[in-house]
Formats: structure tokens, C-alpha cells, sequence
């Protein structure tokens, strides 16, 4: 049977460099030896000396780790700003655009429409996901060879011009964009590949496609304004009433339309309308026409107001 | 009233560097890890074992140990002793303990309570 102390140095010594491991078995063994001594002089039996002084050595793992001059730590304050940020900027843009990409191309040439957008939101899932695997190995080797990235110092110049009043980050513009950039995506894909077969096993667009001649090429043209409009928001950096004019109007283009042709019952596609017997009764229809533009209106209005609010906000 | 983990904090912080002035001037006479701690205890240095015994490894590797081991004794030990360039960064090192205390001191008959 092996002693505590036998097994207490085979689980240090598992974790230190095995150049170094016998010469450190051993001076170990020793003072392990001298300080069980110790304890026994002043009155503890075998047993008990051997379990405090194993239990005041500590955690074995983290005796190697003394040894070996390794940092218990996966990134540390060298690489921990550098890691943040890169990572920050690739999940903010790289997994929403991978996702649209791949869902166009499911919807366009894939044989399962239906689940294009399925198909985009787990390919964005699994891009962050590897992104924040790789990212992190990559930073974690760095830490753990302790390369330097040779990055440029940090000078004042780098000094964000507003940084306090910044209303707008990278990461709600980004954001935006991407919702945008989706629905943009949407409106023609919902042409040639919804989710709803017609009864003969045609393809239903959900959207009137008389729209076509000019309402849905205006809405995209509006959405594109409004990537534009995010854009100039990111480099303002903060809400100026040029900016919350400009969204209001914006807003207005795209809201105006969708009530008018909601309420005229032009919005949706006739026959993907008749297709649903719920959705084709006339009192259903105008009841979710009805709460479709209270949520319009009222959306417009928030954004509007918060928009306006966070201007005024900015007074001096 | 300072909490006891913020005293504690703030010892260690102030006490780091002194275990390896300590353990330099204490090895001018060669000394095996454990000996050294006893030593060092005696001497108001209390030090964690798990802390010395690496950190007597990692002066040695820095070339400021020199080691030999004794083999004339029940149980083989390595005998650790400051070496030339030991004496020369433990020279400068007290003196930059020298100079904290003039600072402080300075500064303390500087500054009304």
C-alpha cells in the first residue's frame, strides 16, 4: 500500500516538466520528511503530521504549477484586452452574415425552403460558437508560450472623441444592420420560397406579388436608407436632431405604405390568404390587420420619441 | 474599521518581495527548504511552504542559488547558498528597502495628522 505522501508526489510531480522531475521528487520527499519530523516532535502521531503537512502543502496540481513557473490562468491581463476586443468584433458582424448568406443560398437553390431560415440561424450558432472556440485557443497558446503580439502601445490619440456621451455602440449598429440586412433578404425570398405551398404544390408568396410593380422595390429601397441611416448614426455617435428627423421621415416612408396597403387589404397575397380558412374570414382579417398597424404605429412612435428624447438629451 | 481580508490583502502585498531579500541574506550560510522555512519563521518571516520551496528552485534557475546536495545525512537534502550574482542583486535590492524607508519617512514628518 502506498502512503499519502507517495501518492501526494506522484500527483505533483504528473504536472512538472520531466527534465526536472526526479531532482524535484526528491528534494520534495525530503522536505516533505523534515517537516512530517517536525510535526512529530512536537507531540502529533505518524498519521496526523502526515495529513497536516500534505494538507498545508495544498492542492498538488498547484504546487506543480509553482514549480513550473506556470500561470494558473487561461488568459491573462497581457492578452485579456486584446481577446475582448477581437471577439467582440468578429461575433458582432462574422455569425449574422455567415447566417444570411447561407440562408439565401438554402432558399434560393436548396431543395427544403422551409427550413432556410432554420438553416441560417443554427450555421450563425455554430460560427460564434467557433469563433469563440478558436479565438480562444488561439489567445490561451499565446498566454501559455508567452508570445508577444508586438501591438502598438496605447497612446492618447486613441482617445474615443465622445467616449463619454457615446449613445451608439459598434455592437447596436452592428446589430441593426443585421436585422435590417434580414429583412431586406426576406422580401424577396418570401417570393420564391415560402413556407406555404399553394394546393397544387406550388410555391405561395406570402406578400401580394402585384406589390412588385413598385411598393416592395420601394420598402427594400427604404430598409437600404435605413443601413444608411445606422451608418451615419455610428459615426455621429450619438442622436442629433438631423439624425432623429431623418429617422422619423424613414420611419414615416416605411409605415405609411404598410398601413395604407394593410388597411386596403393589398399587403398580403389574395390566394395565400384564401389558403388559410381562419386567415379568409373577413372579420379575422380585419382584426389582424387591425392590431398589425396599432403594433406599426405604435412602434414608429416609440422609436420616434426615444430617438427625440435622446437628442434632447444631448443638449448643452 | 479595516476588514480583515483588506488587512490581510495589503500585508501580503507589502510582504511579497521580502521573502526572497530574507531568503537571500539567510542562504549567505547554505541551508536546506525546510531548515530555511524554520529559520525564516524564527526570524519573523513566516512563509508558506508551498510558496518557498518552488521560489528556492526559481532563484536557482535565475542563477542567484547555488545548490550542492549533502548526501552524509539520513535522508539526501539540497543545500541552497546565495551565490555571487545573489549578493550582488541582494546589494541592490537592500538598498532600494533602505531607500523605501527614507521615503517614508520623509514623508511621514512631511504630512500634519
Amino acid at each position: 500500500m502506498t502512503s499519502l505522501t507517495d501518492r501526494y508526489l506522484a500527483a505533483t510531480l504528473r504536472a512538472v516538466p520531466a527534465a526536472r522531475r526526479e531532482e524535484i521528487a526528491i528534494e520534495l520527499r525530503g522536505s516533505i520528511e523534515d517537516m512530517i519530523d517536525g510535526r512529530r516532535a512536537e507531540g502529533r502521531d505518524a498519521e496526523t503530521a502526515e495529513r497536516e503537512v500534505l494538507t498545508e502543502l495544498g492542492n498538488p496540481t498547484q504546487l506543480a504549477a509553482r514549480y513550473a513557473d506556470r500561470r494558473l490562468q487561461l488568459i491573462g491581463p497581457a492578452y485579456y484586452l486584446a481577446w475582448e476586443k477581437l471577439m467582440k468584433l468578429l461575433l458582432s458582424f462574422v455569425p449574422a452574415l455567415v447566417g444570411v448568406i447561407v440562408g439565401l443560398l438554402e432558399a434560393t437553390d436548396g431543395g427544403n425552403p422551409g427550413g432556410a431560415i432554420g438553416e441560417g440561424i443554427s450555421t450563425a450558432l455554430m460560427a460564434a460558437i467557433q469563433i469563440a472556440f478558436w479565438v480562444t485557443l488561439v489567445f490561451a497558446v499565446l498566454e501559455r508560450t508567452n508570445t508577444s503580439l508586438n501591438l502598438p502601445a496605447w497612446t492618447v490619440d486613441q482617445l474615443p472623441e465622445d467616449h463619454t456621451n457615446r449613445q451608439i455602440t459598434l455592437v447596436d449598429t452592428a446589430a441593426a444592420i443585421g436585422w435590417l440586412v434580414l429583412v431586406i433578404a426576406y422580401l424577396p425570398i418570401q417570393h420564391f420560397r415560402s413556407f406555404v405551398p399553394s394546393a397544387d404544390g406550388e410555391n405561395l408568396p406570402i406578400l401580394d406579388p402585384a406589390l412588385w410593380s413598385f411598393w416592395l422595390p420601394f420598402l427594400m429601397a427604404v430598409l437600404v436608407l435605413n443601413v444608411g441611416l445606422e451608418i451615419a448614426k455610428y459615426r455621429a455617435g450619438r442622436w442629433t436632431w438631423p439624425l432623429v428627423g431623418a429617422n422619423a421621415v424613414l420611419n414615416l416612408a416605411f409605415a405609411v405604405p404598410v398601413i395604407w396597403l394593410i388597411s386596403t387589404d393589398r399587403l398580403l397575397n389574395p390566394d395565400f390568404v384564401n389558403r388559410w380558412e381562419w386567415l379568409s374570414r373577413e372579420e379575422n382579417l380585419n382584426n389582424l390587420g387591425t392590431v398589425a398597424i396599432v403594433g406599426t404605429v405604435l412602434i414608429v412612435l416609440w422609436d420616434v420619441i426615444d430617438s427625440a428624447r435622446k437628442a434632447y438629451a444631448n443638449r448643452h | 474599521m479595516v476588514s480583515d481580508d483588506t488587512l490581510r490583502t495589503h500585508l501580503q502585498e507589502l510582504r511579497r518581495g521580502t521573502v526572497v531579500v530574507a531568503s537571500l541574506i539567510a542562504l549567505r550560510r547554505p541551508d536546506y527548504g525546510y531548515a530555511l522555512l524554520q529559520r525564516l519563521t524564527g526570524h519573523g518571516f513566516p512563509v508558506d511552504a508551498n510558496t518557498l520551496y518552488p521560489l528556492l528552485r526559481r532563484l536557482e534557475d535565475q542563477g542567484l542559488l547555488t545548490s550542492e546536495w549533502n548526501t552524509e545525512e539520513s535522508r539526501p537534502r539540497k543545500f541552497y547558498r546565495t551565490s555571487e550574482e545573489g549578493e550582488q542583486l541582494l546589494g541592490r535590492l537592500l538598498d532600494d528597502l533602505t531607500a523605501v524607508q527614507t521615503s517614508l519617512t520623509g514623508l511621514i514628518e512631511g504630512v500634519d495628522r
